[in-house]
This record gives C-alpha cells, structure tokens and sequence, in this order.
C-alpha cells in the first residue's frame, strides 16, 4: 500500500516537475543558438571553482556564501541516500541494511549538522536581517525552502532516535520523502531552478567580461527587438537567476537611486519568455529609461555567482532601440560626430594634428618603433588629458623607448558599440583595423582602459589579434626599481586615493600595477569604498559621458563616486582613465564648496613629476 | 506632398587638401568624402514634412560616380528614390552648370517642394538653390528656420541678420533653402542601411552644352592666420588693448 | 560703369553698402587711365533719405527705384525692378554686399540674366582678362582666384568685413539723384513677406546669440554675476555659464553652455574663468571669436581662445567695461 502511494506521488511530483522543465527547456531551445564552447579550459577551470568550491559565491559574501556552500555540498552529499532511501520506498532494492550503507550514513550526520547550520543563518538572514539585495518583502517560497531543508536535515537526524518500523519512525520516513517530492515540484518555476542550471550556465558564460557577440548584417541581424530575438545562453540565464541581488547592490545606477536594477531585467526577461508572446517588444518589457541609466561597468556580471551575462541583454535591447532609430537625443548627437569626424566631439582632425605636432610626435614605423600609441579621443582632443598624455611620453622618451602614432585615428567605436549602435561600432571597427594592419604594430600601448577593452578584445571577434596595454601596466613594467624624487613644482604629496576604471580594474584586472606605481613614487594610498577589481562607476561608460541630465530618480553616478573617494580623506584622487577623469572633476565642481580642496592627478603625471 | 531634396557629396572635414598639378581645384583621388552638413538639415527637415503630411521623398544628386555614396546614406535615413545626374566634370562645376543639371532631371518630376541646404561645404557659392529655382520656375527662399505646410502654400521663417526673422507665404511648388541647425540630424539606423539596398537610384545624364560661368584660376592654402594672442600689460592696460584689438582687428564689437 | 547695390529696410541703409562702394572705386581706379563710373541704385518705397545718404559718395550718380510694390523686401519684386535697371544702364559689373537679403536674390538675378555670380569675395586682384576675384573655400581650407566668364555684366558679392567702409571716397558735392521708373507687376510676385521680427526675450536661445559673455567657476561667488553681467550688457551679448554654475543654481539650466547644455556659435564668446573642460569647448567651438580671461595660464581654455589674458578677471573686466564705454 504505501509502495504504492509513494510510487503515485512520485510520479506526480515527476510530472510536475518535467513539464515545467520543459516548458523552460523549449524556450531555451527555440532561442536562436547563442551557446558557446571556446576556451574549453578556462571553462573547465571556472567550473571547478566556481560551482564545485563555490569560489565566487563565497567571495563576496563569505558568511552567506559559506553557509550556502554547506548547503549545496550536503545536497550533494545526500544524493546516494536519498536514492537509496526511495529504491527501498518504491520497491526496487532495499539496500539500506548494508555496511557501505551504514558507513555513508555516518558521514552524512556530518554534512546534516553542517546543513543546518547552513540553512539556519541563511534562513535567519532572509526572514530577520533581510538584506536589501533580496528584494522589500521576505519571499515566502523562499522560507518554505529554508524550512524544507532543514526539515529534510531533522528527520534524517531523527532516524538516530526513531526506530524504523515505528509509527513515529514511519512517519517521519514519509514526511522526509515527502518534502523531498514536493521539494521536486517546486524547483522548475522558482529561483531554485539554479540548482539545476546553474552548473550549465557558469560553463556557458563567456570567458570575458562583457562580451557582446557582433552583430551579422548579413543575416539582417538588429539586435533585441522582441522576445524571439533573445538567444539561447540570455533565456538560460533568465531561468537560472536566484535572485540573490549581487548584481542589484553593485550596480552603480542602482546605487545612485535610479531605475535600472539589473536584476529586475533578468527576471523581467523571465517573465517576458514565459509569457509566450514571442512578438513582445523588449523595450516594453524593460522600460527604455532603464535601458540607459547602464554605464556597462560590468559590476553585475563579474559578481553574479551563477553565470548571467546581463550586457548583452542589456546592450542587445539597446541595438534593438538604435536599430530603429528610438536612441536618446544626447546619442544622436554623438553618432553624429562619430560618423562625420570620427571622434566623439565632433572636433576637427586638425585638432589632433595640432596636438601631434606640438608633443612632437612620429607617425608609427614598425622599423623604428617599439611601441605604438594609441591617443583616442581624449588624448587626441581634451586638452586636460593631453597634459597626461604628454607625461607619458615623458616617461617613454626618458627611459629611451621609440614610440610612434597613426597619421590618424578614428574612436575605437566603445562609445557605439556600448550604447547598441552596431553599425557605427563595425564602420569604426573595420576601418581601424584596416589602419592598424597596415601599420602592422606588435604592441599598442595606450592611457585608455575602453580602447584596451575595444582593441585588444572586441576587435578580435575581426581576427584582428594584437597586444594592447594600458600605461599603467607598461610603465609599472618600465620603471620597476626606478627610484622616485621628491615631487616637482606644487605636485602634491602624501595621501592619495586611486579611482580603479571599471575597464581597468574589473574588466582587465589590473589593480595591483596602478598601486605599485603609486607606492613606489611616495604615495600613501588611502583605499576608498568599492575599489580593485570591483570599484563603483564614475558613471561615464555606456554612452553617458554624453547624457545631458542623467535621467531621474537618484543622484548622478559621479556624485556617489566623489564622494566615495572624498571619504577617504585623501587630498589627492589618483584616475587612470580620461572618462573618470572628467566625470569626477564635473562631481567636484558642481559639489562646490562641499567638494573640499580635492586635487585631481592622472597617474602618469603622478609618476611624471617624481620621476 | 512629392518633396525634393538635393544634396552634395563634398570632401569631409578632416580632410587635408591637396591641389591637383594643375593648381586650380583638389585632388579628388586623395579626398574623402561626406554629405553637405547644410543638405543634411535640409534632408532631415524633408523626412520630417514627409512623416507629418504624406508623401515621397526624393533625393537628387549631381556629380561623379562616388556620389551615389550619399545617395544610398540618404536612402538609409529615410528617403524614398534617389536621381543621380551622373557626370565626372560635375563635382568641380559652377553654380549655373549644376543648377542646369538638376533641372534637366528634375524637371519632369513635378516637385511640390524642393529643398536644399544653405551652401555647400566645398566651394561654398550658396548659389544653386536659387538657381535651380529659377530654372524651374519657382518661388524661393533662403536661410530658413522652420516650415509650415498649408494646403497649397507654404509659411517659412527667414533669418535675417542681427537676430531677426520673417515669416514669407509662396504658393506651391516652391524651393527653400535650409539653414544649418533647423533641426536635430537623425543618424542611419541598421534598418534604415538595410532597406536603402532595396531601394532605386535613376541615373540622368546631364545636359549638353551648359558653360560654366566662373572658373577658377588659381587655388591655394591661405596663410595661417589664427593663434592664440595673449595680451600682456596690467589688468587695466590689458583690458584696453583687448576692446581695441576686438574693435579693430576681429570687428566683432 | 559699376553698379552698387544699395541695401536698405524701411528707409535705413545697411552700412556694408559702403564697404561695396569701396569695393567699387577700388576696382574703378584699376580699371585704366580712365576709371569707369560708379553708379549706386537703391530700390524700396519711400527711400529719399537712404538715396540723400548715398549721394555723399563720390560715384557719378544715385538711381533710386520707388515703387511700393518694394517696400518689402521680396526676391521676385527685386529680381524684377533690377533686371530693367541693369537693362537701362548696362554695367559691365554689379556689386553687392554679400548679405542674408543679397544672398536670397543676386543668385536669382544672375540666373534670370544668365550671367556670371561670384559670391562671397574678399578681395579684387588684376588678372590676364579682367580681374580675378579672392573668395574662401573648403571651410577656409582653401582659398581661389576666380575668374568670370561669359557675357557682361558680372555679379559680384563681398563679404561683410571684406573692405573698409568708412574709407569709401566721397564726393566734393553731392552725387546727382535719378529716378528711374520700373514696372513691376504685384501679381507676378509670388512671396509675401510678413513684417520683421526679434524673437521673444523670455526663453533664452543662446544658440542664437550674436555675443555672449560665459562664466565658470573663476566668478567664485553668486554675487560677483552683476559684474559679468555688466560686461555683457556693455557688449550686448547673452549671459551663459558652465556646468557647474548652473549645477550650484547660481543661473538657470538654460544658460548653460556645452555637451550637456546649448551648443552655441556667436560671433563672439568671452570666457570669464572657465578653465575649458572639453564639455564646455564642443558647446562652444563653433564661436567666430573666443576670448578668454583667466588667473590659470595653462587654462585649456587658451588652446581654443583667439585672444586671451592671463589675470583676475575681477581686474580685467571693470577695466573692460570701461574701455567699451569710450
């Protein structure tokens, strides 16, 4: 009788369970293919680290993260009992009354301890400590779960005290199968689909932050436009997210009081699929407001513990907008200048030429050059940031390195391609690259960390390959022992603070040479509120440099920033990216008297003036 | 309303000139080219009349081969047809060949509206509006800032100098020329570069026995005249000799 | 004989008629031993007092066209009434001051004539057949000697600025006064006109501005703004600021020049203490000429400025605003 019982719930719960699966499983697999296996070790090392020793769930949050990881490794663990425990139920075998048996159970009251520890702070941190990132209400499945789990641990601590054939013994039995079965029921439609998922979906992910799959015009591709339009690894990811709001509290527009929640958008992407309405429009779905508050940081994809790559989503409804023509005004203006004078001011190229020629600069030989210089937009047209170019080449020059210049440059097309203008981005793109064969350089040094990002790994989805690194990176290199001299002229000294660039820090991982440099040339690095690989926005990426108002609710981004950095109590705010640099010296000015006596120094010219 | 819109593919800003052996126009080989940033107002002001009334927009060109290159991005942002008036000796000709040109073309077309940018960026004679006008027949105006279409006429504001304005009645069919900034320039969109493949551009051949009535004899780089003046001196003597230099040399005041 | 072109509305000569005059005796003295005549039209409704002005050149006469079908300006009334003058009087050259009116019929006069058009010349130099005419191209990239074919006369524009008009010669009596009668047929001309206006005050289009006097953060404080704007009323120029002016609310949003703000191009801009981040330099590089008054010499600002002074513009300005006062 009770065979047979168990053997109907099972089947329904079975039931349950594979049709909501494959109603998630469909809409995977309808996507267009976007699934990707290169890199195959970087994959397979990302995997062992990530899902199996929970490497990145821990790291930014090691109580919650260790006491999840006890959770998963005891799920693990439970497999073959379970199992066991419904061979034994359902009829099949009883191989409960084994020695091997007996053993693993004995084990397993080590990993049941474990999991209750687990399940316990993070049940109490969800109902009681109730930290923003998982949402304004406590999530009542999310209880039950929590509740699930420990039951599942108690009655299978119980089985100790119980006697098996008892009817306390039974019921217990049966109240553990149960919620293991309805447990079953509920993974598909919930958060807690990750746990089937997320395996796949961390090996899906791209090996690099923010990689956002050219678009093919010959297959007429635009980008996002409608639910269909979503690929494959996007549906994947909307149906792994557990909603555990890492993304949401990195994010800087989040954090700055604005619309866009990078989690809302996976889980509005969620619904959007389940909604069955292939011809939905996702600008609908998202809200463009949102859309453009996203400074592509990268914040909410590098620290997602499950594998979601939220820029193509994110960039991908944008091209869909831009596609169209519905980009805000502030970016028709950039296109403009992007597509008449080939850099995002719409300056005349005899600006740069005035520039070259006075800093006294070679057009690149690979004969006779070690390195060329990639001057972008701003170290071909601010004037600001053509003084910190101008110490690079300093440096360069005192250390005897021959370096030389294109004749001429267009925006490596960041600008374009972030914001979702595709076109733009491949024109630039091509026309580049072209250029940079024909100069034929083995190495592009250069001060811009978006340039880094754009030539050194968007460009390669061209076949274009070459070695592109960021001064910081070479001059650390280039001067490694070199000693420092008091500072000239009214350089300041002492305390310093360094902003890491998202396309720096988090996006190339270069957080330690930028200190390196700063240490070595007497600087004493006060380190402010999110910094390395993980720093908070200037608020400049994306295309928002550009925005006319950054749209409301919230502050601007670069406001937070500021003061973030104000914080530290550091006179001085080391940048090493031009976009951040601008942006934070707009948030001192506008801060007025509040920003205080604040100076801002690139890094080379740090270096430069002690050197 | 059947609207018009002519454009020119000029050399584009960052270009660096180069005269040819003969010293009197550019070596067009080394040049790179774009659309007339005036003809754009002048395009992007016809997408709009065209998406608020009705109608087809035709963009019209006179030049070499490479000018079908702004005639597609023209098609991409919105126009529907493109006319080509295709000659070699057209991109360097003068006001009344060009005008003579577009008109041979456009004539049997019977436009509502033709519009034009102010001048070109190239030679700058911002004569061929008015001309093709005339050929054609028509009531103008130039420099304008906004258009109002009425059922057979058409209300324009004329700039005039010094900050003032006029609003000037034609009947239709009219020419205007537009005045760079009317508008905010839309940018191509993928779509738009998508469905410009599909779309027709007629070749015309331009009329024979048209001479130019300017040419030029001599072309050259003007002495570099603009750097930055610091005026030293104490404030008050600074100060002095600034008015008199704004009064005298730049005449701004 | 050369032909002027007078321009005038209601009754007020444009000042740069004389620069043309100039212009014209320039090229009548180069003519030969004996200069050509100069002659002057002047065309409109009631303009006996624009015609009595004229006469004080020395040119052998004024014609005046009097006809209220002219009194607004219109491009076919013009083209009409000076297709018969230049019939009548058969110049060999027509001169005008390349001006926005001038630009709106000359081309259309030209063509109606199917004579040659030279717009926008800056100077007259001797050619092998007659002179060769100097005009800009290629956004100044460039500049051309070009020459006019065809049948006489040949239209002529100079730009605004091109010759001195307070040295055009004048006469030791003044020059004789004619008449001369047109018919133009109201009915044949096809535009009408509405009367001139300025735009209202109330909303501040800074992108129209001939002038504009711009201030940044070297003003220091909310109550140093009536010392700029002192300045800007001497020069009568717009008041603009940068970003962070208008951030601390010292002047409205829409006075703010730059990427984030209006994008102007005056004939003049003076930057009081704005030091020229690259926001406020693409709003306003389109200026004609940019002045820049700054404490800090390496200022970006001096990169783009024609003129600049290095100083405490609390110092410079009053002395300004006293110099534009003589």
């Amino acid at each position: 009788m009770s065979t047979l019982v168990l053997w109907l719930v099972l089947v329904l719960s079975i039931g349950v369970f594979a049709a909501q699966v494959a109603t998630r499983v469909r809409l995977i697999l309808a996507a267009p293919n976007t699934f990707s296996f290169d890199h195959i070790g970087l994959r397979a090392r990302r995997f062992l680290l990530d899902v199996i020793f929970q490497r990145q769930t821990i790291a930014e949050r090691p109580a919650a993260g260790l006491a999840h990881a006890l959770v998963f490794w005891g799920f693990v663990a439970f497999a073959g009992y379970t199992t066991t425990e419904f061979l034994d139920g359902l009829g099949i075998v009883d191989l409960t009354q084994t020695a091997w048996f007996a053993g693993y159970r004995l084990v397993l009251t080590g990993f049941a301890v474990a999991v209750l520890a687990g399940i316990g702070y993070l049940l109490v941190r969800r109902a009681f400590v109730r930290p923003v990132g998982l949402g304004t209400t406590v999530s009542a499945e999310s209880i039950a779960i929590g509740l699930f789990i420990a039951t599942l641990m108690v009655t299978f601590l119980l089985t100790y005290r119980l006697a098996d054939e008892s009817t306390a013994g039974r019921i217990n039995w049966w109240v553990h199968a149960i919620v293991i079965l309805a447990f079953l029921a509920l993974i598909p439609a919930s958060k807690h689909f990750h746990l089937l998922l997320s395996p796949i979906t961390i090996f899906l992910k791209s090996p690099t932050l923010g990689h956002v799959r050219n678009l093919d015009f010959e297959k007429e591709e635009v980008g996002l436009e409608t639910v269909k339009d979503l690929g494959s690894k996007m549906a994947l990811d909307a149906f792994t997210c557990v909603e555990c709001g890492r993304c949401q509290v990195n994010c800087p527009a989040w954090g700055a009081g604005k619309e866009l929640n990078p989690k809302t958008i996976i889980l509005q992407t969620q619904a959007a699929l389940l909604a069955g309405d292939r011809e939905a429009r996702l600008a609908q779905a998202y809200t463009e407001k949102a859309l453009w508050q996203c400074t592509t940081c990268g914040a909410c994809e590098n620290q997602c513990p499950v594998g979601i790559e939220h820029l193509p989503i994110l960039i991908g409804a944008r091209r869909g907008l831009v596609s169209n023509g519905d980009a805000p005004e502030y970016l028709g203006a950039v296109y403009n200048h992007l597509e008449r004078r080939g850099n995002i001011w719409g300056l005349g190229y005899d600006q740069r030429q005035k520039f070259v020629e006075s800093a006294a600069l070679e057009t690149f030989d690979p004969a006779q050059h070690d390195v060329l210089v990639w001057l972008g937009c701003a170290g071909a047209f601010e004037a600001d940031y053509q003084k910190s170019m101008r110490s690079l080449f300093e440096i360069l020059r005192a250390r005897g390195i021959r370096f030389g210049v294109l004749a001429k440059e267009r925006c490596t097309g960041d600008p374009a391609k972030r914001t979702g203008n595709e076109y733009m981005y491949q024109e630039l793109a091509t026309g580049n690259i072209a250029d940079l064969k024909a100069a034929g350089p083995k190495k592009i040094l250069t001060s811009c960390p978006h340039c880094v990002k754009t030539i050194g790994d968007d460009y390669r989805q061209f076949g274009y390959d070459v070695e592109i690194v960021h001064s910081a990176v070479f001059v650390d290199e280039l001067l490694r022992g070199r000693p420092a001299k008091a500072a000239t002229g009214d350089a300041p000294g002492g305390s310093v603070t360094f902003h890491d660039p998202c396309y720096l820090g988090r996006y190339a991982g270069k957080v330690d040479e930028p200190r390196r440099l700063l240490t070595q040339f007497g600087g004493d690095i006060a380190e402010p509120e999110r910094n390395r690989e993980n720093p908070f926005c200037c608020g400049a990426g994306g295309g928002l440099l550009f925005a006319d108002k950054e749209e409301e609710p919230g502050t601007r981004i670069s406001d937070v920033r500021f003061k973030q950095l104000r914080e530290t109590g550091a006179g001085t705010v080391v940048t090493a990216c031009p976009f951040c640099s601008i942006m934070l010296k707009g948030a001192h000015a506008s801060a007025g008297a509040a920003g205080g006596d604040v100076q801002f120094v690139d890094l080379m010219t740090y270096v430069k003036d002690r050197l | 309303m059947k609207i018009a819109v002519c454009i020119k593919q000029v050399p584009s800003r960052d270009w660096h000139p180069r005269l040819d052996d003969a010293g009197t126009w550019i070596r067009e080989s080394d040049a790179t080219y774009e659309m007339n940033e005036p003809d754009a107002y002048a395009l992007e002001e016809s997408l709009r009349l065209k998406e608020k009334h009705g109608g087809e927009v035709v963009v019209c060109s006179a030049g070499p081969a490479r000018v079908a290159q702004v005639l597609r991005e023209a098609l991409a942002r919105g126009a529907d047809r493109a006319i080509h008036v295709d000659g070699e000796a057209l991109a360097g000709a003068d006001a009344f060949v060009v005008a003579a040109a577009l008109s041979a073309a456009m004539a049997d077309e019977r436009f509502d509206l033709i519009l034009t940018g102010l001048q070109s960026d190239d030679q700058g004679l911002g004569q061929i509006g008015v001309v093709l006008a005339e050929r054609l027949g028509l009531p103008h105006a130039t420099i304008i800032m906004d258009v109002a279409v009425e059922s057979s006429s058409i209300r324009v504001k004329r700039e005039l100098e010094g900050g003032w304005f006029q609003w000037v009645t034609m009947p239709l069919p009219a020419l205007i020329t537009i005045q760079s900034g009317i508008n905010q320039l839309r940018y191509a969109t993928l779509k738009g570069i998508m469905g410009a493949k599909k779309k027709e551009i007629r070749k015309a051949a331009p009329p024979d026995g048209v001479s130019p009535r300017q040419t030029i004899v001599g072309l050259y780089v003007p002495e570099k005249t603009k750097k930055t003046q610091l005026i030293d001196g104490s404030p008050a003597q600074a100060a002095v000799e600034l008015v008199r230099r704004l009064r005298e040399e730049a005449r701004v005041i | 004989m050369i032909l002027v072109i007078a321009e005038q509305r209601s009754g007020t000569l444009n000042r740069a008629t004389w620069e043309t005059v100039a212009a014209a005796q320039q090229l009548a003295a180069a003519s030969g031993p004996a200069a050509e005549a100069i002659a002057i039209v002047a065309l409109g409704s009631q303009i006996d007092g624009v015609a009595a002005e004229l006469a004080a050149a020395q040119v052998s006469e004024v014609v005046t066209i009097d006809d209220p079908a002219l009194a607004l300006y219109t491009p076919d009334g013009y083209t009409a009434a000076l297709q018969q003058v230049i019939a009548e009087l058969a110049p060999t050259l027509v001169l005008l001051p390349h001006t926005y009116q001038t630009r709106d019929f000359a081309p259309k006069l030209a063509a109606r004539l199917e004579r040659a058009l030279i717009t926008d010349a800056t100077a007259v130099k001797p050619g092998s057949s007659g002179p060769v005419f100097v005009r800009s191209m290629f956004q100044g990239k460039l500049t051309a000697d070009v020459a006019a074919h065809g049948p006489e006369p040949h239209v002529v524009t100079f730009q605004i600025g091109a010759f001195r008009g307070d040295q055009a010669g004048r006469g030791p009596a003044p020059a004789p006064i004619r008449a001369i009668h047109v018919t133009i047929d109201a009915a044949a001309i096809r535009q009408t006109p509405e009367a001139p206006f300025q735009e209202a005050k109330q909303s501040v289009d800074l992108s129209q501005a001939e002038r504009i006097v711009s201030v940044g953060r070297g003003i220091k404080g909310q109550e140093h703004l009536p010392l700029a704007r002192q300045l800007a009323d001497a020069l009568g120029a717009e008041l603009g600021a940068s970003r962070p002016i208008c951030d601390a609310g010292w002047l409205p949003m829409d006075r703010q020049v730059g990427s984030s703000g209006q994008t102007v191009a005056p004939k003049v801009y003076v930057a009081l203490g704005i030091s020229g981040a690259i926001q406020h330099l693409v709003g306003m590089k389109g200026s004609n000429v940019v002045v820049a008054i700054n404490k800090d010499p390496d200022a970006p600002i001096f990169e783009i400025a024609d003129y600049g002074i290095v100083g405490d513009l609390f110092e410079v300005v009053p002395a300004m605003i006293a110099a534009l006062k003589t």
